[in-house]
């Protein structure tokens, strides 16, 4: 093995590295609250009683669920302006990771709510909730309680994933690492520390993740 | 504490190295002729993502300037060609990592990538252009600024741009491949793109009524044939199959045919 590694050629480039996982970040987190409230949606809609609701949110669900994220990210980015929607590559990044994590969500968060016994909600009516205060604390809360284990792991997916936005010049940590190594051919030391960047990142919403669970779950527990 | 992370690197370092040696098929390392020939096949990077110098086929065979003259080395080296696909930011690592024996791919010779790679002789001649529908008005660098100019991330026109983007005033777009940069430019996401001098045919073909132009011709480069550092047998042979091809007519049939230019004269070192 006679590679000689440079890290002091990765640490000159740090505050690019920084500025990419910064966005890298933004997207994520972004993506992962709009695509909750997607998924909460369609799972509202999966329950709803109107067939052609049911079947446009199936279509969608299909559809993205069956596609590579790659092939629905350029035809968001290249393929829309063409019906004249034209979108900056982080725009574009941004609306493709929740369209995509949206369809997952939907899937993950109707789990959920079939869950949710069908006693619990006749008890919710019989103490005379409002069916939106039914859907709020009877249904969604007790399903977003036993689904978030799995809404996390789809979350952390989808941070992974939008490494791939660099392919339509969306400047996120893979794609400044690629401009610098594509420089200076460092590839081993620089890919070698994006790892652990994106393996920080992971830990570091999986931390978040454990404290929204308790911060919002805890008193369910306690009540079940 | 400072144990246990010690042990999870060296850990995780073993778990890449043997990734990347166990892994690929594609691993070749071949550094001689006589490797080459004894294997039974030659393994050349190709981009298959560049009008003229290379596209993937119909019959998903690379074609272009560069995979027939990747067919020429097979034929004179009597071995037949295994084609691996590279893009303009991991042809060197691709060297690199041993996984082609080299990289015929527009191939740009700077002195920077003469550090990592040994180049032959150019086999051919292109120049770095930024390409814009007729109605762009745009004559120089200067006239750039505040446009949306989309480059292939780590080619030259990227390399050009990058140390003057900032002061310019010129948006730069990085993109994966110069198929995506162009893309980019159809579908209007890009004002200019960076590409070659000839690419603008092949956008007039599949988008017409623009008028792609070339505006703006960053610099005349020259291509060579890429091979690691310290394959000073394979590089001999390379320099010598150039000179032979192009004295022959070889090149030249191979350059009118797909720039529909003669190869013209091309610089020795």
């Amino acid at each position: 093995m006679s590679y000689v590694f440079q890290f002091g050629t990765v640490w000159r480039e740090l505050d690019h590295l920084l500025l990419g996982a910064w966005l890298t970040l933004r997207l994520s987190a972004l993506a992962m609250v709009f695509g909750l409230a997607v998924g909460v949606a369609g799972a509202q809609a999966k329950a709803s009683s109107s067939r052609l609701l049911r079947g446009m949110v199936q279509c969608y669900v299909e559809a993205i669920r069956n596609t590579p994220f790659l092939v629905q990210l350029l035809l968001i980015y290249l393929g829309l302006p063409s019906l004249g929607l034209r979108l900056t590559p982080d725009q574009a990044a941004l609306l493709a990771m929740v369209v995509n994590l949206g369809a997952y969500a939907t899937e993950i968060v109707r789990a959920g709510i079939e869950a949710v016994p069908n006693g619990q909600i006749e008890a919710g009516r019989a103490l005379g909730l409002k069916p939106w205060h039914i859907f709020r604390f009877v249904v969604l809360m007790p399903a977003l309680r036993t689904v978030f284990p799995a809404l996390g792991s789809q979350f952390i997916l989808v941070m992974l994933a939008s490494s791939v936005v660099s392919v339509i010049s969306a400047e996120e940590l893979t794609a400044v690492t690629d401009t610098i190594v594509a420089r200076n051919f460092r590839s081993f030391e620089f890919y070698f520390v994006i790892t652990g960047i994106y393996l920080a990142l992971s830990l570091g919403f999986q931390a978040l993740f454990a404290a929204v669970d308790h911060a919002l779950f805890a008193r369910w527990a306690d009540r079940a | 504490m400072r144990h246990s992370i010690g042990r999870l690197l060296s850990f995780a370092i073993a778990l890449l190295l043997s990734i990347a040696v166990a892994g690929p098929q594609h691993r070749a390392a071949a550094q001689t002729i006589d490797d080459i020939i004894k294997r039974g096949k030659i393994i050349v990077g190709v981009n298959t993502t560049t009008p003229i110098f290379g596209l993937m086929g119909k019959d998903g065979q690379p074609e272009g300037y560069d995979p027939d003259v990747a067919r020429l080395v097979g034929k004179y080296m009597g071995v037949p060609v295994e084609f691996v696909s590279v893009t303009g930011a991991n042809r060197i690592p691709y060297l690199l990592s041993g996984q082609v024996d080299m990289v015929i791919a527009l191939f740009g010779i700077t002195p920077e990538r003469a550090l990592q790679i040994s180049f032959s002789i150019p086999y051919a001649s292109e120049a770095a252009t930024l390409v814009a529908p007729a109605s762009r008005q745009v004559k120089t660098v200067d006239d750039l600024k505040g446009l949306r100019v989309g480059v292939p991330r780590g080619a030259m026109q990227d390399l050009i741009l990058t140390p003057i983007a900032e002061a310019k005033g010129i948006n730069l777009m990085r993109f994966d491949d110069e198929a995506t940069d162009l893309q980019a430019l159809i579908s209007g996401q890009t004002d200019l793109a960076g590409t070659g001098l000839l690419v603008y045919r092949t956008l007039n073909r599949n988008d017409p009524g623009k008028n792609y132009e070339v505006k703006i011709v960053l610099r005349e480069l020259h291509f060579g044939i890429g091979v690691r550092r310290g394959a000073t047998d394979l590089l001999q042979w390379l320099n010598t199959f150039i000179y032979a091809i192009k004295n022959d007519g070889e090149l030249d049939g191979i350059s009118r045919k797909w720039r529909e230019l003669p190869v013209g004269d091309l610089p020795v070192f």
